[in-house]
């Protein structure tokens, strides 16, 4: 028999705690902004984006690509910790506990509340040990010098730290498609490192879908 | 509130409200008492109205494990609880971006509709005889919210009547 009562026992139903409207507040006399949770949320405006492109590319050169994805290395971390934290405290359900169709929802609309574009996952290469992961409308791509090269180093790296704290496997990220390219989305492929140095050196120069076949082969 | 009027607050520094403005808020205002009641009878009859769902649910469906007609029932707390405040404050947009976003895709994975289907037309009925004419006020957005989550092709496959 099921009771009603019982399952209104919890303080809060299990909604979207994620969604835009509830999870950013802002406190204009203080000038802070912070979520739900009371945490500090950051505001990267456009000009310090781009500033740090410009000023890592001529302060590093060609290494601003591995500085920028080690800072998602470490972003990407704590974001999983933070993010796990907030799911646990809502849902009372550990990420490893919750349904994938859950964890994936409530990780795409997080990505679009903090204003990072959305983000799906693509499956089709499960079995093969890889994930395909698309971002459309980043910001991270619209701001970079558009036409030249992969640019969302950023993400690859932050993505990279988060699925590799979540399957406790350590994954490498590479970009394979890029919206400041010309590309429909920003496609990473997810993987061992060691399976992924393999195409390493495609990476920039062939299309995602070349990168994928020389993978799978 | 309605964005429409929230927009109209905007303009104090630059002009008055125009006539057909003025109504809209008046429409508004005037409509407050009656929701603040539907809302506080939806508040009160929430256990009860659910309770007899899940009763009736559970019975004609005794083949459906409970923790999938649990599952149905939370999302239904959730969608009244969701068009409830969105009646209040006369803000569609509420259940669309804080329920429909979330429970959508959930619905489309566990497959959920069929019994969906006939929770939602218990519900209604339900809702009908507990809440009477304090229903009108609710209806439009509860509805919406049911048409989202069970499209009308779900009904003609499964023969199912949804009762709107």
């Amino acid at each position: 028999m099921i009771s009603v009562a019982d399952l209104l026992t919890d303080k809060q139903l299990p909604g979207n705690y994620f969604a835009a409207e509830t999870y950013v507040r802002g406190d204009l006399e203080m000038g802070l902004i912070e979520n739900r949770q009371g945490d500090r949320l950051i505001a990267l405006p456009e000009t310090l984006i781009q500033a740090i492109y410009s000023g890592l590319e001529k302060e590093t050169g060609q290494a601003s690509r591995l500085v920028l994805f080690n800072c998602g290395r470490w972003w990407g971390k704590n974001f999983y910790a933070r993010f796990c934290e907030q799911l646990t405290d809502y849902y009372h359900l550990s990420p490893a506990d919750m349904a994938m169709v859950e964890f994936l929802q409530a990780l795409q609309q997080c990505w679009i509340t903090h204003g990072w574009g959305k983000i799906d996952l693509e499956q089709t290469h499960q079995q093969r040990g890889f994930l395909v992961i698309k971002v459309w409308n980043s910001a991270f791509a619209r701001l970079a010098s558009q036409n030249k090269q992969l640019s969302c180093h950023l993400e690859a790296g932050i993505l990279s730290a988060f699925f590799s704290q979540l399957t406790g496997r350590e994954l490498h990220c590479i970009q394979t498609s890029c919206e400041s390219m010309g590309a429909d989305c920003n496609r990473f492929v997810l993987g061992l490192p060691k399976r992924l140095e393999a195409v390493e050196t495609l990476v920039g120069v062939s299309d995602h879908d070349s990168i994928m076949q020389q993978l799978c082969q | 509130m309605h964005p429409q009027i929230e927009e109209l607050f905007d303009d104090a520094d630059s002009r008055h409200l125009k006539i057909e403005e003025l109504r809209l808020v008046a429409h508004y205002v005037s409509s407050i008492p009656e929701r603040l009641a539907t809302y506080r009878s939806l508040r009160d009859c929430e256990l009860e109205v659910m309770q007899w769902v899940a009763n009736q649910l559970q019975a004609e469906l005794p083949q459906e494990p409970e923790a999938i007609l649990e599952r149905c029932i939370t999302n239904a707390l959730l969608m009244l609880r969701h068009c409830g405040m969105a009646m209040l404050v006369n803000q569609e947009s509420i259940v669309k971006e804080r329920f429909l976003n979330w429970v959508q895709p959930t619905v489309e994975v566990y497959n959920t509709r069929a019994i969906d289907a006939r929770l939602y037309q218990l519900l209604n009925q339900r809702l009908n005889q507990t809440l009477g004419k304090r229903m009108e006020l609710l209806n439009p957005t509860l509805l919406m919210a049911q048409k989202a989550l069970v499209p009308e092709k779900v009904e003609s496959v499964n023969g199912v009547a949804i009762g709107w």
